[in-house]
């Protein structure tokens, strides 16, 4: 059995992106962490990392939450339950379509 | 010779088409490995746990309880109960605030889902127990009429080497839940002084304060690492979005 072409359109695009996925990834296995640390940890330039992580913030994926520590400005992140949803579906669905493949 | 050049180009087509796919496959298999995630996860983990600071008050820990036992002899006050005591209600807010001061500027903050300190509570928890119940135990046939039995004279004879067994196990606990292999390590030194401490007939202190200098040692060389791997951001706080 051959994967279909609704076996690929169900696969998440906004996930699927690599560097998207490693954030999801990183995120998905701590309950939150802050800006500094997911660049540390994914190696991404700051740029790059924020205009990502403002992607999956509009797509209701990443809460995102500016503060001030010590008179220091800080943003926590962390998956939403609609990320966490998204990101398990994104496995099954990427899971299914290697399944189908032919070897 | 159109015919010719279409064929090339879908054959390059084809080729490339097949090159993207077998990329596509190799990446997507590697993310659905639910032990990437593992992986990922403990890199998180010990990337905030390789500052050294757990090493460096675990030494203190050990220094100071020897410091206290050889207090304790030379002033004949119980310094060796009261030193544990007293570092265990002041070195947790210090190991916060050190964290808060060095590791967390360099590296930023992260909070880890109650999974792994569900299992270190529980770690903690088993440890209380058993060590209350053998206190109880050894209490109970210490007090008995008929005096100490056989067994409780072979602990005492090889005591050092009893003690160097339980901070092996215990240490080599903490490692597995942890995932923090050198603490198998210290557990390892741990058995190997109290052991030769009992050929040697040193005292049970000396031994105490040599593992604590050692594991203070161990410390200040990965905080050292650490500061120069990950430098203070100069300028503007990295720790914001843009």
């Amino acid at each position: 059995m051959s994967p279909s072409d609704a076996d690929i359109q169900n696969i998440d695009r906004l996930i699927h992106e690599p560097s998207r996925l490693t954030i999801m990834m990183h995120l998905y296995v701590v309950e939150s962490a802050d800006f500094q640390f997911l660049q540390h940890q994914t190696g991404m330039t700051p740029g790059n990392l924020s205009s990502h992580l403002r992607k999956l913030e509009d797509a209701g994926y990443v809460e995102v939450t500016k503060e001030f520590l010590d008179k220091t400005p800080h943003t926590a992140l962390k998956l939403t339950r609609k990320g966490r949803e998204a990101f398990k579906e994104y496995r099954r669905n990427v899971k299914r379509f290697i399944d189908k493949l032919p070897e | 010779m159109v015919m010719e050049l279409l064929m090339i180009a879908n054959y390059f087509a084809i080729q490339s088409f097949i090159c993207y796919k077998v990329v596509c496959i190799f990446w997507l298999k590697i993310m659905t490995k639910q032990n990437t995630l593992r992986e990922i996860e403990k890199k998180a983990y010990m990337s905030y746990h390789q500052d050294g600071l757990l090493d460096i008050f675990i030494g203190l820990y050990a220094l100071a309880f020897g410091l206290g036992i050889i207090a304790d002899k030379i002033l004949e006050f119980g310094f060796g109960v009261i030193m544990p005591a007293i570092l265990i209600a002041i070195v947790l807010p210090i190991w916060i605030e050190a964290k808060r001061k060095i590791t967390m500027p360099r590296i930023g903050f992260v909070k880890f889902g109650a999974r792994g300190s569900n299992k270190l509570f529980a770690l903690l928890l088993g440890l209380t127990v058993a060590g209350l119940g053998v206190f109880t135990l050894f209490g109970f046939f210490m007090m008995g009429q008929n005096g100490r039995p056989w067994w409780i004279e072979i602990l005492f004879q090889y005591g050092m080497i009893w003690i160097g067994l339980g901070a092996a196990v215990i240490g080599s606990l903490f490692a597995y839940t942890m995932g923090l292999k050198r603490l198998y390590g210290y557990g390892l030194l741990t058995l190997g002084l109290f052991a030769s401490g009992h050929f040697l007939s040193i005292p049970f202190e000396y031994f105490l304060l040599t593992i604590g200098s050692v594991i203070i040692a161990c410390g200040a060389v990965l905080l050292a690492q650490f500061i120069r791997r990950y430098p203070l951001p100069k300028g503007a706080p990295e720790n914001v979005a843009q």
